[in-house]
């Protein structure tokens, strides 16, 4: 269990805004991505080994979503960070499915938020629609860092619901070890079904999809040799 | 600081301001300001109407929108017509959108997350995401100083700029590297997963996943991963519940 005292928090609070920031915002330098995000809050946490098996487990779900466009998806980044701080200090056998599903169902939230805070920008907009129409440059300054903010606050919020909800569960939640153990297998085998589907649909028919089976071919050999 | 580094970095924050109505717009305006900077002398008025047309409707990949930024602030400062200008930044949305996607969402970033979920299998752990980082980063940040360069010289002739560059060649290559790095990764995480659950285990967890890919295929975008992986955990719970 992670110990929830304020030199493991406001690390971990701070790190969640920034990946939380780092999504679509700022600087969108992949820190955001779930296994970057889990191995450092695994770090903070104090359980390394966590933070690697769940980033990893979040990073085959994050596969299936391509952020092109308007297109809506879960925000990962914080919500890994939330699943860190609860798995921590469990064996990883036994935590790894129900912070999964504690993760995923913040991941979830994290993007519905990523919608009002897009609909919070657009308010802002039309707020400043006369200035814009003038070519004011500080109006477009202004609306840049106000939405720079939402979008911290947005971060910050979720990871400090993620933080004490983990810190809530992670006193009530009792789980025999079986259901803790097919909860586990559960979350992996859902995790490699986002991962396969995600590849198989990205391979098409052409060179990428005999790539694809080469690759395959080179994981089998590792995963027998590992 | 110089105006084209102030407005390269401002672009690592295009999206900052990303919402449904101008999508990237109010970004492509906060990080065309230090480049419009030098028209305000000269000509306020043109000046004036620069900047608005630089906030308005647009939207591209994050990491190409300078080739965008630099056209169109050429266009400016060559006094094109604005209804010209506002064409080339329509016409550019779909191209840059389109190779950016498929670049950068669809290409580098699986292929580079698959080595760094292999490495990490491995035995390699904060060496792998160190190494992640650094090769995304210095590919991105190399993509934005080309994209404003490139877009800088070339203004209004900027497709001809792009379809003679390293992009499309880079597009076609960057997809199979992509396939080759996840479809190695994928089984090795399985092991890495499976392995301590014996023959049992890893039977199970197989059954999930291949009800996983079968029912999330088949139900298409109304049943995504996230929603199956939540009810199957339910439905786990149920059953234990009942004692199954």
């Amino acid at each position: 269990m992670t110990e929830f005292s304020p030199h493991v928090v406001l690390p971990l609070l701070v790190w969640g805004t920034l990946v939380g920031l780092d999504l679509v915002s700022v600087p969108q330098a992949m820190i955001s991505r779930p296994v970057v995000a889990g191995a450092v809050a695994g770090a903070i946490a104090g359980d390394i080994e966590a933070g690697f098996r769940i980033g990893v487990l979040f990073e085959l779900f994050a596969l299936d979503v391509m952020p092109f466009g308007a297109v809506r998806y879960p925000d990962y980044g914080p919500a890994t960070v939330g699943a860190v701080a609860l798995g921590a200090g469990t064996p990883w056998e036994l935590g790894l499915g129900i912070s999964t599903a504690f993760g995923l169902i913040l991941a979830v939230l994290g993007g519905w938020s990523l919608q009002v805070v897009r609909r919070w920008n657009a308010r802002s907009i039309q707020r400043r629609a006369a200035a814009l129409a003038a070519g004011e440059s500080s109006a477009i300054r202004r609306l840049q860092y106000g939405a720079l903010f939402r979008d911290a606050l947005r971060g910050f919020t979720l990871t400090l619901t993620a933080l004490v909800l983990a810190s809530t569960l992670s006193e009530s939640i009792r789980l025999d070890r079986q259901t803790a153990v097919a909860f586990t297998l559960v979350a992996i085998g859902s995790g490699l079904a986002a991962a396969v589907n995600s590849i198989v649909r990205a391979s098409g028919r052409g060179p990428r999809l005999k790539w694809l089976i080469a690759g395959l071919a080179v994981g089998l050999l590792l995963a027998v040799l590992l | 600081m110089n105006r084209r580094l102030r407005a390269l970095l401002r672009l690592f924050a295009v999206q900052g301001t990303w919402n449904y109505e101008r999508m990237l717009g109010v970004g492509m305006g906060y990080a065309a300001e230090p480049l419009l900077e030098d028209l305000k002398a000269v000509d306020p008025v043109r000046h004036g109407e620069a900047v608005v047309r630089s906030a308005e409707f647009f939207n591209c990949h994050p990491n190409l929108a300078g080739l965008a930024l630099g056209a169109t602030t050429r266009a400016e400062y060559e006094a094109v017509a604005g209804p010209q200008i506002v064409r080339l930044r329509t016409a550019l949305c779909s191209p840059l959108g389109s190779m950016g996607d498929q670049l950068f969402w669809a290409g580098l970033v699986p292929a580079l997350v698959g080595i760094t979920l292999v490495v990490v299998m491995l035995g390699a752990r904060m060496g792998a995401i160190a190494g992640f980082l650094l090769a995304y980063n210095v590919i991105r940040i190399w993509t934005g100083y080309w994209s404003l360069r490139t877009g800088m010289s070339a203004g209004m002739k900027v497709g001809t700029a792009i379809s003679s560059s390293w992009l499309p060649k880079a597009i076609e290559w960057v997809g199979p590297a992509a396939g080759f790095a996840l479809g190695a990764a994928v089984p090795a995480v399985a092991a890495w997963y499976l392995g301590i659950f014996g023959w049992a285990g890893a039977i199970g967890a197989a059954g999930v996943a291949v009800a996983g890919f079968a029912l999330t295929r088949w139900f298409g975008p109304g049943l995504t991963s996230v929603r199956f992986a939540l009810l199957a955990m339910v439905l786990l719970l149920l059953f234990r519940r009942i004692g199954l």
